[in-house]
């Protein structure tokens, strides 16, 4: 006696046998993927479909043992989450009843309706005296559906899922009406199906694509507002960049002088003083301030030069400052003042020497001619204070940490005001 | 084995559960009603559709220590299916109906004494029951979860009741957290309620399934 009931498909005329006839209630026609209700003895047409998906990583009617059951599959689904799609797999033996294979994210689950029902509140379950805790809650849709289920089943139906964890083993509850649904769902070795079971490589959903959308769509914050959050941290991480780079500056310890640069003469040296780097490296910062000039520049060639060993470490600096009439306007161009860091000096006591040169623009002025706007004056000078100090503060360092712990944000926020 | 020959056809049938008044014949299809050691063909019933389920008539199963055999079998569809429930009789002469669903099993001995719950005795009264409604019976609660008028589609062996095509009932089925059921059934002949549990087929200890071609029983329940 064959126990397969045949039937032939409204649609396309195709013949389809009913593995587990008698259960049985809605049918997809391997054929050409119409849904039939075969609950009764006359075939009626569900919605018709044109075409069959075969695409299924395990082929319906092809059986394989787990957990010491032979089981056939014979129903798939593909179904979808607003992060994920995966498929699910119902599994007949008539002596054993029904089991699902679950494929999502290249991983397989194993599962079992659940005769007793997990009871507790939104956030949690418990199920024979094990607590489960909420993992995920969505509406699923279920997208393709081929071979045959025990009940009305039709693509597009949607139901509301919700899951609860407890380390790898899943409860899941499936609301749709007024009928809720529990399954268990634990993980099962891919060898384990993959051996048995005719596993089609290329009809698995694909894991990485769905691993991206699922931990995009579902990282920590990204259903909430959090940019005010970032902000208060990019904010909180600035702040203790400043405090921190304040305390690595160490000991601050200065030294100053004043003197007069001839404009135009040749470079003079200067003493600047000697400064004591306490810690095994340590920034210098060296500030240079003049007095008011217009169209000149000095060249400030600084060395630290240490008294022990007589190396000099070398740095260069400018005060530079012109203004003039364009057919735009009057315009200024740089300041009176002029700030050079160290980065790394080696512990020492060093003599701080500049030499200094000033010069005009376009060109020097003469020493010996006259300024012809200030006939008396003497020969043009530029006094210029310097100081040196141990320690110093790298602001460059400072806002290049500001833009990138803000850029991101802000970036945020220009993209979501831009319309 | 008592036995009876079919009035109709006159093949011998063998009797399960000669206390029962109804049994089918497998030959022709005839309802035979026995009374006072008389048999009478009644009428017929619908052949049986084809289904693969593991039971058959002459299934035994242990319950609660006793030993329980399926003497016969009838089959509901509703609008959304049919499923298959089969009349077991306990060495004792006590009876369990055994629902068989989505490859589970629902076992239930009659329970009186519910009737007397009000939801309950206003259903048996001819009116609607309400989805969700909750009753406590045998000293556990229960909510509903289905409330679905089935037809007979067909029946065999031995039975209390007659099993024309045509014959309706209104089924309320309720369940409760721990897995236990209860099943209440109207008909013209009145209301009856069943009071049992979920369980999967080993549960039941079953021996002398059904083989199923293709298939082998798995070796616990062989």
């Amino acid at each position: 006696m064959t126990v397969a009931r045949a039937v032939t498909c409204p649609s396309c005329g195709g013949s389809i046998e009913i593995r587990a006839a008698g259960y049985t209630v809605t049918l997809a026609c391997r054929h050409c993927g119409s849904v039939l209700d075969v609950a009764h003895e006359d075939v009626r047409l569900i919605t018709a479909y044109k075409r069959a998906s075969a695409n299924f990583a395990i082929e319906l009617g092809s059986r394989g043992t787990l957990l010491d059951i032979e089981w056939e599959a014979i129903g798939a689904l593909e179904r979808r989450s607003p992060g994920a799609i995966w498929q699910e797999y119902l599994l007949f033996n008539p002596y054993a009843g029904y089991r699902w294979l679950v494929l999502a994210d290249g991983e397989w689950q194993f599962g079992t309706l659940l005769l007793d029902r997990p009871e507790g509140s939104l956030s949690s379950v418990k199920w024979r005296g094990q607590t489960y805790t909420l993992d995920d809650s969505s509406e699923i849709e279920t997208t393709i559906v081929l071979g045959e289920f025990y009940w009305r089943v039709a693509r597009g139906d949607s139901v509301q899922c919700k899951t609860f964890a407890r380390g790898s083993s899943y409860l899941s509850s499936e609301a749709s009406g007024t009928e809720v649904t529990w399954t268990q769902l634990v993980p099962i070795d891919r060898r384990d199906v993959e051996g048995p079971f005719v596993v089609r490589q290329r009809y698995k959903p694909r894991p990485d694509l769905r691993a991206i959308r699922e931990g995009y769509s579902t990282a920590p914050g990204m259903d909430e507002n959090d940019l005010p959050m970032m902000f208060l941290v990019a904010l909180g991480a600035l702040f203790i960049i400043g405090i921190l780079q304040n305390l690595l500056s160490g000991p601050s310890q200065c030294v100053s002088n004043r003197f007069d640069v001839v404009v135009g003469a040749a470079d003079t040296t200067h003493k600047i003083g000697t400064i004591d780097v306490k810690r095994p490296w340590q920034f210098v910062t060296i500030k240079a301030d003049t007095d008011k000039f217009d169209n000149r520049w000095v060249d400030l060639d600084y060395s630290l030069v240490d008294r022990r060993t007589q190396q000099s470490i070398d740095a260069y600096g400018i005060v530079e400052y012109y203004a003039g009439t364009d057919s735009d306007g009057p315009w200024t161009e740089g300041s009176h003042h002029g700030e050079t860091l160290f980065a790394r000096v080696p512990r020492g006591s060093y003599d701080v020497y500049v030499d200094a040169g000033s010069h005009g623009w376009p060109s020097d002025p003469r020493p010996d001619t006259l300024d012809p706007k200030n006939p008396w004056s003497a020969p043009s000078t530029v006094s210029v204070w310097l100081a040196a100090c141990t320690g110093g503060y790298s602001w460059g360092m400072f806002w290049t940490f500001a833009v990138l712990l803000f850029g991101v944000p802000c970036l945020i926020l220009w993209w979501r005001h831009q319309d | 084995m008592e036995s009876v020959n079919c009035p109709s056809c006159g093949a011998l049938l063998a009797l399960r559960d000669p206390g029962l008044p109804y049994s089918t014949c497998g030959y022709c299809q005839s309802l035979i009603r026995r009374s006072n050691g008389t048999a009478e063909a009644v009428g017929t019933v619908a052949s049986l559709p084809l289904d693969v389920s593991p039971i058959q008539i002459g299934t035994m199963f242990t319950i609660e220590g006793s030993s329980a055999i399926a003497v016969g079998r009838v089959r509901w569809g509703w609008s959304d299916g049919s499923w298959n429930e089969w009349f077991l009789r306990v060495d004792d002469g006590r009876h369990y109906w055994l629902g068989e669903a989505m490859g589970m099993y629902m076992l239930t001995s009659e329970y009186p004494a519910a009737l007397e719950v009000p939801a309950i005795r206003n259903f048996a009264g001819g009116n609607p029951m309400a989805v969700a409604a909750t009753v406590k019976a045998g000293g556990k609660w229960f909510h509903a979860v289905d409330v679905k008028e089935a037809a007979c589609l067909g029946s065999e062996g031995d039975l209390p009741f007659p099993t024309f095509a045509g014959r309706t009932m209104t089924n309320a089925d309720f369940r409760n957290a721990d897995g236990d059921a209860l099943s209440v059934q109207r008909d013209d002949d009145g209301t009856t309620v069943w009071l049992g549990h979920w369980s999967d087929l080993a549960a039941l200890q079953p021996r002398n399934l059904r083989r199923i071609e293709g298939w082998t029983v798995p070796g616990e329940l062989a």
